[in-house]
């Protein structure tokens, strides 16, 4: 398992992130870029269908139920490149809460403001954002204000242009880019103003705890988690323990 | 301090359909049934409403605008109108110009933008059905009364970003309804099954960065599960109070639906039980000032 370096540490300590390039090359990258696209494709006329009925959002195409289709996204959970970094942040008690496979389409607008994801009476939250494809600067990328997970930071204003948000910082990335973000920490999407949609996905994690833990979240795929520290991830298992 | 007497930004008034004031026949609005505007001034009389924006019902043809026209121009200090445009109209400039030429009508309401749209399909704006409706708007300072179908909503932003100098109001808390959600309850009012916050939040909230759009506190009854307050509608009613402010936020009354229930002053007063900690300016912004300020009404000095 690969540890965090210092340098990754003290970043997500102190600003909230950690930028991992490359985290995804070669077959691994392709493999995720096949299976994103053909569920993408299986799954667009129901979110058509939703739109049109008001059930589902048209800011964006989150492609449901991920895991039961493709086993692609289930590898993405303890990838190598990021597992270790959030073993580290979580004292080894890392549990995972949902994948969201989304597509953002070209817009003039975001579908979403400034905000952190939970209080910080939260258990530790994490989020890791995956490029699928190369996210240009003006094509909706990852946005955060480093230092915003603190406890004492803020507070920060409800600004109406997303770019008039003190202190932030843009995360466009090639295909393969990983960004891992505490998520009390305020973050939002930029405008998608190109004509491509952004792919990306993004794995929710939180710290242990006994309330969060749901042993049927993912029973409809136990049989193909094979590990126990899989088993354990996906709240299977009580996290901590041996292998 | 004088509180300054309130605007209604939204409601509808009808006549029996007669072949002075023509107008179709729905569930809703059976040819026994009227809202005058006589009814209408009851009741803003006794709650202190001193103008209201009548917003046509009955048909979207030319005739059936006839009553409407007959109350503006009954009472021009007191009303201003929003008219209608059929889908299949072949020259909408032709009739919005018509509509509009005693100034009286100042805007026309569109819930068909000719969607659905697929939003990862790019969009043909200037080949949309309503890009010239919304072209002579801006040409016109017509203002632009929206309540779109969820199908729609990938185009807004698209509209909106095209046209800032057209004035947009949406109607009924930002929402967009989805089809096959619309209904009429046994009271003769509309029922949306749509769940709050609406799921087209995600292509309409962020439009608060437009100076031009504007917002109805409205339609409560519609969307809640529950009764007047509509404590379920309240979180979502705070969210546009906090992106939008109250400058541009507006209260209507839905007038005639809500006159049983929960009755014209409770409209009202369900602002404050929705918005509890509302300081007294931003209270004035919606129930009126920004309406007055932003529709140009008579004796506006806002």
């Amino acid at each position: 398992m690969i540890a965090p370096t210092p340098h990754q540490r003290l970043q997500f300590i102190e600003e909230g992130y950690v930028v991992v390039d490359d985290a995804l090359v070669g077959d691994d990258l392709l493999r995720l870029q096949t299976a994103f696209d053909r569920c993408a494709a299986e799954s667009r006329a129901e979110w058509l269908d939703g739109i049109c009925k008001g059930t589902r959002p048209a800011g964006f195409f989150d492609i449901p139920s991920p895991f039961e289709r493709d086993d692609a996204f289930i590898d993405l959970i303890d990838h190598p490149s990021w597992y270790g970094l959030l073993m580290d942040f979580t004292d080894n008690e890392l549990i995972l809460l949902a994948p969201q496979v989304r597509v953002l389409p070209p817009s003039p607008i975001s579908y979403v403001g400034w905000h952190p994801d939970v209080p910080q009476t939260n258990p530790l939250h994490i989020k890791v954002q995956i490029y699928v494809d190369d996210v240009a600067r003006d094509q909706g990328p990852f946005c955060y204000v480093p230092g915003s997970h603190k406890s004492d930071a803020g507070p920060y204003p409800r600004v109406r242009r997303l770019e008039s948000m003190p202190g932030h910082r843009v995360f466009p990335g090639k295909a393969g880019t990983a960004i891992l973000f505490n998520s009390y920490g305020w973050h939002t999407s930029m405008v998608n103003s190109t004509s491509r949609p952004r792919k990306s996905i993004i794995l929710i994690y939180e710290k242990w705890t006994e309330g969060r833990v749901d042993a049927d979240r993912y029973a409809g795929i136990a049989d193909r988690l094979k590990t126990p520290a899989r088993q354990r991830l996906f709240s299977l298992k009580p996290a901590g323990g041996g292998p | 301090m004088t509180t300054p007497p309130f605007v209604d930004a939204h409601v509808h008034v009808f006549a029996r359909p007669s072949a002075e004031f023509p107008r179709l026949v729905n569930d809703g609005m059976p040819a026994d049934r009227q809202a005058t505007v006589e009814e209408l001034l009851a009741q803003m009389q006794a709650h202190d409403v001193a103008q209201a924006v009548l917003v046509q019902t009955g048909g979207n043809a030319l005739e059936h605008h006839a009553y409407l026209r007959r109350c503006l121009a009954d009472h021009p200090d007191k009303f201003r109108g929003i008219g209608l445009i059929p889908a299949d109209c072949a020259d909408p400039e032709r009739h919005m110009d018509t509509l509009a030429a005693k100034g009286d009508i100042i805007g026309f309401r569109l819930t068909d933008l000719g969607g659905p749209f697929d939003p990862l399909q790019p969009i043909d704006l200037r080949g949309s059905r309503t890009y010239p409706i919304w072209k002579r708007a801006a040409e016109k300072d017509y203002v632009l009364w929206l309540y779109p179908r969820a199908g729609d909503s990938p185009i807004l932003a698209f509209l909106v970003d095209a046209f800032p100098q057209v004035r947009v109001v949406f109607n009924h808390l930002m929402v967009c309804v989805g089809d096959g959600t619309f209904t009429w309850d046994d009271q003769g009012r509309p029922q949306v099954a749509m769940t709050m916050p609406p799921i087209t939040r995600y292509s309409t909230l962020r439009l608060n960065g437009y100076e031009n759009v504007c917002v109805h506190l409205s339609g409560q009854y519609a969307f809640s599960r529950q009764a007047w307050p509509y404590a379920d509608t309240a979180g979502w009613q705070q969210t546009l109070l906090r992106d939008f402010g109250a400058e541009r936020l507006m209260w209507g009354s839905d007038f005639p639906w809500i006159v049983g229930d929960p009755g014209y002053g409770r409209t009202l007063a369900g602002i404050d039980a929705s918005l509890p900690a509302l300081c007294d300016e931003q209270r004035q912004g919606i129930l009126g000032a920004t309406a007055r300020r932003f529709l140009r009404l008579p004796g506006a000095t806002d």
